[in-house]
């Protein structure tokens, strides 16, 4: 699997509705006590999102992630994610069709 | 008193008086210029670019792109250059040897001296200054986009810009930064580059700086100082507003995470190249100009995209040290480690495991996702300050939008004369 992800940070209402799919434990603490949860995604994956979003970067040389998705796309992303109970390069398979 | 600066050069301020400006500038040709040469005049005009008095000629330009140095050998990694296309030129009627004025908003700004006309090749200056000819590289598309012809010559301002608030409060010429570091006391200034909001990961960044340049000044006073000097420029979508980038930083000293006699926030007027070591050297020479003694290179300084290693731009500094004056303050990285339970330096903690890197393209997607974030990564005051600014100057978003593009207050307006 590809190590790019896509961080969705986890505030109290996407923290209920992880709870809510009992994926509670899918959050990850990973910055000094923000927790979030990272969807994989493939190389290819990675540059039809950053085609997609213009304004969404990929940062490269410190954290491997796309970043500055908007929050619209964040959300649904992270509906999918709670829908197919995955992570994986899944997810953002089924957001691209959508 | 005089100045010295860049190259051994005194500062040199190259602004008329309004009643000389007035005679001087009757019956010139006008050229309305984009903003970046506008910014470009006035940075030039106030000795931010000493030992450089106007657009580059043809020598200079083709010595920095060959040998990384003006034509007399003073270092200089970024040319400095105005172009026109042919069609302009005819139609205006433009000739070496003539005057010109400069317009920008419709209001005249500067007196430009045409003294030479040449041309570059535009992909060779590329590939010398960024080391890439990949037109999705920023730097190098903004250098297609060059006119087919240059001019060279000296600027004089004729018509002083007048900054609106915030920017206002934090505007300095290089000569009013020498001033307000008499004034402060400060021996020492270290520099830190900036068009971020700051994270902690920046906050101690300058508060390690700040132990570097001290080197062994006595503490029984401060005489040592970080100039946090913001560049303001080019923005492009999904940036911090101008705005939130200079409140939120000065909110550090207002808050007391810095004293008030060690942390000063200007900024410069200057489009950002994305030149990596390239910019470094820029960079080290601008603030040299500023009154700086050191200056703060972290890791991937103004890169872009993989085009640069990540200590690149510490070794070309190293590699001109002895031509520049001003010391390269070399950091490795800031994190965050939960065992330590406290931000620090990749060169210290030895939990590489455990270590939660951040980077301001994370924190602003934490942003962007509407979470707050926790005041271990990001100071309260600093992000009451960005979202204060969001609301006040962003039309609601503390980043920059199409919106804001369009409608953003100016940074500066020109008087009729």
């Amino acid at each position: 699997m590809d190590d790019i992800g896509i961080n969705i940070w986890i505030n109290e209402e996407r923290y209920e509705k992880l709870k809510e799919a009992g994926l509670a434990d899918m959050a990850k603490e990973v910055l000094a006590g923000m927790k979030n949860i990272q969807v994989k995604c493939t190389e290819e994956q990675k540059d039809e999102i950053l085609k997609k979003y213009p304004s969404a970067k990929f940062d490269a040389s410190t954290t491997r992630t796309i970043e500055l998705l908007p929050r619209e796309v964040k959300d649904k992303i992270f509906e999918i994610a709670i829908k197919r109970k995955s992570t994986g390069p899944d997810v953002i398979e089924e957001f691209l069709k959508s | 008193m005089e100045y010295i600066g860049h190259g051994g050069k005194p500062i040199v301020e190259r602004v008329l008086k309004p009643d000389e400006a007035k005679d001087a500038i009757k019956g010139l040709t006008e050229i309305p210029v984009r903003r970046q040469i506008a910014h470009e005049t006035i940075s030039i005009a106030y000795g931010f670019f000493t030992p450089i008095e106007g657009f580059m000629k043809y020598e200079d330009v083709d010595s920095v792109c060959k040998n990384m140095a003006l034509a007399d050998g003073v270092v200089w990694s970024i040319p400095i250059v105005f172009d026109m296309n042919v069609d302009e030129l005819k139609e205006k009627d433009i000739k070496e040897g003539d005057s010109v004025l400069f317009k920008y908003m419709d209001k005249p700004l500067a007196i430009f001296e045409v003294e030479e006309i040449f041309e570059y090749d535009t992909k060779f200056m590329a590939e010398k200054v960024y080391g890439t000819s990949e037109e999705k590289h920023p730097g190098v598309a903004r250098t297609y986009k060059y006119g087919e012809k240059f001019l060279g010559g000296k600027i004089t301002l004729v018509n002083e810009p007048v900054f609106s608030e915030p920017y206002a409060t934090y505007w300095k010429t290089p000569i009013q930064h020498r001033e307000a570091m008499k004034e402060k006391g400060w021996e020492a200034m270290v520099a830190h580059q900036t068009r971020n909001v700051p994270h902690t990961g920046h906050e101690w960044l300058m508060k390690g700086a700040w132990f570097a340049a001290n080197e062994d000044l006595m503490v029984d006073k401060l005489r040592t100082g970080v100039l946090v000097n913001c560049i303001i420029g080019e923005k492009r979508k999904g940036d911090y507003i101008d705005e939130a980038i200079l409140l939120s930083h000065d909110m550090l000293r207002k808050a007391g995470y810095f004293r008030d006699d060690v942390h000063m926030t200007t900024f410069t007027l200057w489009d950002m190249r994305y030149a990596g070591p390239k910019e470094a050297i820029f960079h080290a020479i601008l603030r040299t100009n500023l009154g700086c003694t050191h200056h703060m290179f972290g890791r991937d300084h103004a890169g872009v995209g993989d085009y640069y290693g990540t200590y690149d731009a510490h070794y070309l500094l190293k590699s001109v040290k002895e031509k520049l004056a001003i010391k390269p303050v070399f950091v490795l990285e800031w994190w965050y480690c939960p065992i330590c339970s406290e931000v620090t330096c990749s060169a210290l903690c030895n939990h590489t495991k455990e270590r939660q890197k951040f980077s301001g393209t994370l924190i602003r997607s934490i942003l962007m996702d509407g979470v707050k974030p926790t005041r271990l990564i990001f100071r309260p005051e600093v992000f009451d300050t960005v979202m204060e600014t969001a609301e006040k100057y962003g039309f609601g978003s503390p980043f920059v939008t199409d919106h804001y593009l369009e409608k953003r207050q100016p940074i500066f307006t020109l008087k009729d004369l």
